[in-house]
């Protein structure tokens, strides 16, 4: 399967990596950071950066683990670990909002949104063949696309 | 759940501070914090450029150059010169429009109100001293405002009537003598804009001229044209903290630096028939309550206005938990540290605001551009205002005082003129104690309070303790003055912190062993002691086993301030270090290089042992080089 | 011949026990069944009988789940009893053989021994979908207006939300002084308290039903209180616990205590005989289900699997926009132990640390990134280091944080 790798030493938590992801979510039809609202509660990245108190930064990024939590944890059957792309995808009309998911990922990625009414969590991009928005915005190569097993 | 805003507020060195914010339903900046901690790293080292329509372009490792071809070491001066130059603009705007005060005052036969300060001026400018006050006034008044406008190319007058003569010469041959102040900034600014100065070290040395037309003229000069209008500054006890606030007056608070601006308003509030005004509305009377650093000038005189002021509450991230008393009715500002995040919780207790200078005009406040030709019709407009605001919220606004926060006997009104005249109308026992190695030092502890370095004033006041320990006297002027205040160090019973020697010093003299010198413009008059110091010894400024630190230095006029420190050869300490890492060369220039060049250097460090144990070990060494 | 892979019951241990089967024996014949005609998650039951969701929007499998992984399904079929020796389950109409057995027939709601309660016609719980669908029929047969609800748990609560959508009036009946009193404290409590009275509802805190009256129809019209206070209904739902469904069990020589004992591997005392989910009393939480239905089909499948990570008292939950999450017993008053807590108009946080280790955490509020925590308290994890340094609940994964080869999150 294809993950985001992560080197937590390169990133300078720019956060364009965040901005990238809400811009690549946004439900406005429109596309560029430049025209991305700030203001409304939906424009929220589905990952985050994290400081390591040493100075240092700590990309928190959905891994789309091998046995995921989250998806062990689904009352819905909103949130499946795809067996082809190997990726944990997140139906929202599924979801139940019972936030289960929230308490048995161990590295408390996926989160309520703003509405509190469903998730986020990284979706890949939808598999969108130029790869994850984040791993093209990044200006230091912190995060990269890489084929695991 | 209950009615607190949030439970993510910072730490504050003021612990009854930290729980009285942690405990308010309004949102505050202690309450951002957390949300905004993970920084921008192209930000934080300065590498991310703006200039153009190319950018923003940012430095890595794989991309060296901006498009322009500018480099990390071009990027981060241009932004770093552009920060001293606006925070030389502030203070430069502040001494311009005292001057100008000043001359109204004279022209006006106004009161004048600190004769020595006055003689003072007029000896050191060689003024006519056949003229009467007011024309030794104005004509102070007219040379400073003559240098301010001078072009970048004339050389300012006064600087060498200040500056100490070995200083002088140094900055000559450096040729950093600064032209008109004014013109500096205008210069520094060009320099910087998009591919035009590409030489990282003219421009930081750019900046080091900013800093002596900063310090020289927006410091000294703005305290001592303050000290002829408003008073010299008198040794007392006060009271600081929110105990300050009486609800039974109409409480103004004012924020700001330009303590001449509002003089009138001052008076008038005291005058019989506005007092008047003030009781049949419900009230005693008016007061105005300290808040930044135009609270540390009222303080700082406070001997003048006993009647009027009731004390400092609070430096500039404390303004917020001064108006959720709930007893402040009005907001006077009239220049910086006048926070945005105060106008919603002006607007939910209803205070009024109203902004004396339009450079500082807040979104939701009123405007009263403050003239002194129309002071006398406006002050009257501001006093109903204030009066109508009053009627308005008591009643309808909850209170929250804080009647145990502070304390009521903290040692203020220190200044090159009140050290002295207490030491005995000279420098000699202060000389003797320092060689004596009773005060092993002296620490200059400036600057504002941030909540980054470990949350509100942590840091300033955490190294305070740190340094009063060793024995190093710690002088203290700017926000930094009100958080250490506030928590106690300034009252003369603070002596048991300090080690042994500088607690007996302390004791016997009856002093606290940090002394108050008020506003950040008082870092001027630290750098008078430090000068009068020098020349007492008869050595240079680098000598002195002095040392400056501006723990949690905050805006821009912070890095104007450690300029002018720099200029004057003094090492200068700093919590965090400027926007500057993404360039070895500047680092290096400012940490190491500067040594070699003005005697000055920048030493940071956010853990106040470590930064102590450096201020110390350079006292130490500085002792030495003078055999004491 | 194929090996015949049966399981009873198609909740949360039985479907991922199937899906999981299915992975490892391509060939098996693989048998469910399910009282149900509906596959479904009980905790979306709620959804359903507000009318936010059909039958088939409760599935939280896709609609093509069986016929994808070839699985037979029984819908509507009762397992009746079960012979170990023949290894065949008792239907209403035969016998199903197995090789491989798994028993995922989760739990039933009991009913508190008050008068009538256990022979009115009108006293219902909130397991299953069928329950949901009484409740549903209840509500339009009698036009219902005012729903009796004893108990106030994450059930209790569930079904007073699904009823007031529909604007039924519920008043919940509480034995103990405060609501979800398992997953709560006073404060945490009275939050929900509060949102749900705004919308209507009553809550009898401490008070418990101590006789009803019916009418000729058999059906409950009033219950009366331990306070003597009369409290007109249309009907009666009991949400006051749950107990393994094992009854149809009982002469199948199992050894069974609360649930069917199982070891680690989930086996039963019988060979070939496992079982998962509720019906062990092992715990009641959704993913500890799954757990269990797939190390129990691991098991069936050869791949010896062990049941570990066991920890269960967990939850989390959302009514009326706010979120909660408890991990541990909030409530239980720890010798020795620091209690931090937080509180303020959006959020409320409470802490029990003792020598270093988290004890329990209770988060009310914005509940993102809380995942650490479950971590932290059930792998006992010291964390009196962090502690010197920062505030509990400034404690995150990112303290932990460290990647392994394959490039995913492990704990430092």
């Amino acid at each position: 399967m294809k993950r985001i790798a992560i080197d937590p030493s390169k990133c300078d938590g720019c956060k364009n990596c965040a901005l990238a992801c809400m811009d690549s979510h946004r439900t406005d039809g429109k596309e560029g950071v430049i025209t991305l609202n700030f203001q409304l509660p939906e424009t929220e990245a589905r990952n985050e950066i994290e400081n390591d108190g040493k100075g240092g930064y700590l990309p928190m990024f959905c891994r789309h683990c091998s046995v995921p939590g989250c998806a062990n944890s689904c009352m819905s059957g909103a949130l499946k670990k795809d067996m082809e792309t190997g990726h944990v995808m997140y139906d929202e009309k599924r979801c139940g909002a019972c936030f289960m998911c929230v308490m048995n990922c161990p590295y408390g990625i996926p989160k309520p949104d703003k509405s509190g009414t469903k998730i986020l969590k990284c979706d890949f991009c939808n598999e969108r063949p130029e790869g994850p928005a984040c791993v093209a915005a990044c200006p230091k190569q912190a995060i990269w696309v890489e084929e695991v097993q | 759940m209950n009615q607190c805003y949030g439970c993510e507020t910072c730490k504050s060195a003021d612990k009854p501070l930290e729980s009285f914010i942690a405990g308010l339903p309004m949102e505050t900046s202690h309450h951002r914090v957390k949300g905004q901690s993970v920084k921008c790293g192209f930000g934080l080292k300065g590498v991310c450029c703006r200039l153009c329509s190319n950018g923003p372009c940012r430095i890595t490792p794989s991309a060296p150059r901006g498009i322009c071809g500018a480099t990390a070491d071009v990027i981060v001066t241009r932004n770093f010169l552009r920060a001293v130059a606006c925070g030389s603009g502030c203070y430069i705007h502040i001494v311009e429009k005292t001057a100008w005060n000043l001359k109204h005052t004279a022209l006006n036969h106004g009161e004048i109100k600190g004769h020595e300060a006055l003689k003072t001026l007029v000896e050191e400018f060689g003024i006519d001293t056949s003229l009467d006050e007011h024309g030794q006034a104005l004509a102070i008044a007219e040379k400073v405002i003559a240098d301010l406008y001078k072009p970048v190319w004339e050389e300012m007058e006064l600087v060498e009537k200040m500056a100490y003569a070995p200083r002088y010469k140094k900055w000559k041959e450096l040729g950093i003598l600064p032209g008109g102040s004014k013109s500096e900034v205008f210069d520094g600014v060009v320099k910087c804009s998009t591919n035009l100065s590409s030489d990282p070290v003219e421009m930081l040395m750019t900046c080091l001229r900013l800093g002596i037309s900063t310090g020289l003229y927006g410091l000294t000069l703005t305290n001592l044209l303050n000290d002829v209008m408003l008073g010299e500054p008198k040794i007392r006890l006060a009271p600081v903290g929110l105990n300050v606030i009486d609800p039974d007056y109409i409480n103004i608070m004012i924020t700001g630096h330009q303590h001449s601006l509002f003089t009138h308003i001052q008076n008038r509030l005291i005058d019989e028939d506005v007092v008047a005004k003030a009781k049949a509305a419900g009230a005693k009377g008016f007061k105005l309550v300290g808040c930044t650093c135009v609270g540390q000038d009222l303080q700082l005189r406070g001997a003048h206005y006993t009647d009027i002021f009731d004390g400092h509450a609070g430096n500039n991230y404390t303004s917020e938990a001064v108006l959720a008393t709930g007893a402040i009715d009005a907001v006077l500002s009239e220049f910086n540290c006048t926070l945005p995040g105060i106008e919603p919780i002006c607007d939910e207790l209803k205070i009024k605001q109203i902004c004396l200078d339009l450079v500082a005009k807040k979104a939701n406040a009123e405007s009263v551009e403050y003239a002194y030709e129309k002071r006398e019709a406006q002050t009257e407009v501001i006093i109903d205002k204030v009066i109508a605001a009053y009627k308005e919220r008591r009643g309808t606004v909850p209170m929250n005082l804080q009647p145990e926060h502070g304390n009521k006997n903290t040692l203020t009104g220190i200044s090159e003129g009140s050290l002295k005249e207490f030491l005995g109308g000279q420098w000699k026992p202060l000389i003797d104690l320092l060689v004596s190695g009773k005060i092993k030092g002296v620490a200059g502890v400036v600057g504002c309070s941030n909540l980054t370095a470990g949350g509100h004033d942590v840091l300033t006041v955490e190294l305070t303790r740190e340094l009063i320990k060793r024995d190093i006297i710690v002088l203290s002027a700017g926000c930094s003055s009100g958080g250490i205040e506030n928590c106690g160090l300034m009252t003369p019973e603070a002596a048991e912190l300090a080690g042994d020697s500088l607690k007996e010093v302390c004791k016997s003299l009856g002093i606290a062993p940090v002394l108050n010198f008020g506003p950040c413009l008082a870092i001027g008059r630290l750098e008078m002691v430090a000068t009068a110091l020098a020349k007492e010894i008869g050595i240079d400024i680098p000598e002195l086993p002095l040392v400056l630190s501006a723990p949690q230095w905050l805006e821009e006029q912070a890095l104007a301030d450690g300029c002018f420190g720099l200029a004057l050869g003094l090492p200068l300490h700093l919590g965090q270090q400027p926007f500057i890492a993404g360039s070895e060369l500047v680092v290096n220039v400012l940490t190491e290089g500067l040594k070699d060049i003005t005697g000055g250097q920048v030493l940071v460090e956010i853990d106040p042992v470590k930064a102590a144990d450096q201020i110390e070990a350079i006292i130490l060494e500085r002792r030495k080089g003078l055999n004491i | 011949m194929a090996e015949i892979y049966v399981i009873v019951g198609t909740g949360a241990a039985g479907m991922a026990a199937a899906e999981r089967i299915r992975l490892y024996k391509k060939d098996a014949t693989v048998i469910m069944m399910s009282i149900d005609e509906h596959s479904h998650s009980r905790c979306m039951l709620h959804k359903f009988l507000g009318g936010e969701r059909t039958e088939e929007e409760l599935s939280f499998v896709e609609p093509d789940f069986f016929e994808k992984n070839e699985i037979y399904w029984g819908k509507g079929q009762k397992a009746l009893g079960l012979d170990t020796e023949k290894k065949q389950i008792r239907m209403e109409n035969g016998y199903q053989p197995y090789d491989k057995l798994l028993i995922a027939t989760g739990s039933v709601f009991g009913i508190p021994p008050i008068s009538h309660f256990r022979t009115a016609s009108n006293v219902y719980g909130f397991r299953d979908l069928s329950d949901a669908q009484k409740i549903d029929a209840a509500v339009r047969a009698k036009n219902a207006k005012h729903v009796f609800i004893v108990g106030s748990g994450l059930v209790g609560l569930d079904v007073a939300t699904g009823l007031m959508e529909r604007g039924v009036k519920v008043t919940v009946a509480e034995m103990a002084p405060r609501v979800m009193p398992l997953q709560t404290d006073d404060t945490a409590a009275k939050a929900y308290q509060e949102r749900f009275e705004a919308h209507g509802a009553r809550f009898l805190l401490g008070i418990g039903a101590s006789d009803s009256v019916v009418n000729d129809q058999n059906e409950i019209t009033a219950v009366v209180l331990s306070t003597g206070e009369t409290v007109e209904c249309d009907f009666v739902i009991c949400a006051a616990g749950v107990r393994p469904n094992i009854q149809w069990l009982e002469d199948s020589g199992l050894a069974m205590e609360r649930g069917i004992t199982v070891d680690e591997y989930m086996q039963t005392s019988a060979p070939d005989v496992y079982a998962a989910g509720d019906v062990t009393g092992l715990s009641g939480v959704w993913p500890n289900a799954m757990d269990m239905g797939r190390i129990a089909a691991s098991n069936m499948c050869g791949v010896p699997t062990k049941y570990t990570d066991r920890y269960c008292m967990k939850n989390t939950s959302n009514f009326f926009g706010l979120q909660m999450l408890t991990i541990g017993d909030i409530n239980r008053q720890v010798e020795g132990a620091d209690v931090y807590v937080k509180e303020s108009k959006n959020c409320y946080k409470k802490a029990v640390v003792k020598d270093g280790v988290l004890q329990s955490i209770l988060i009310q509020g914005d509940i993102s990134h809380t995942g650490h925590w479950q971590y932290l308290i059930k792998s006992g994890i010291n964390i009196s280091e962090l502690l010197k340094k920062k505030d509990v609940f400034d404690i995150t994964y990112g303290d932990f944080y460290q990647l392994d080869d394959m490039g995913e999150y492990q704990y430092a």
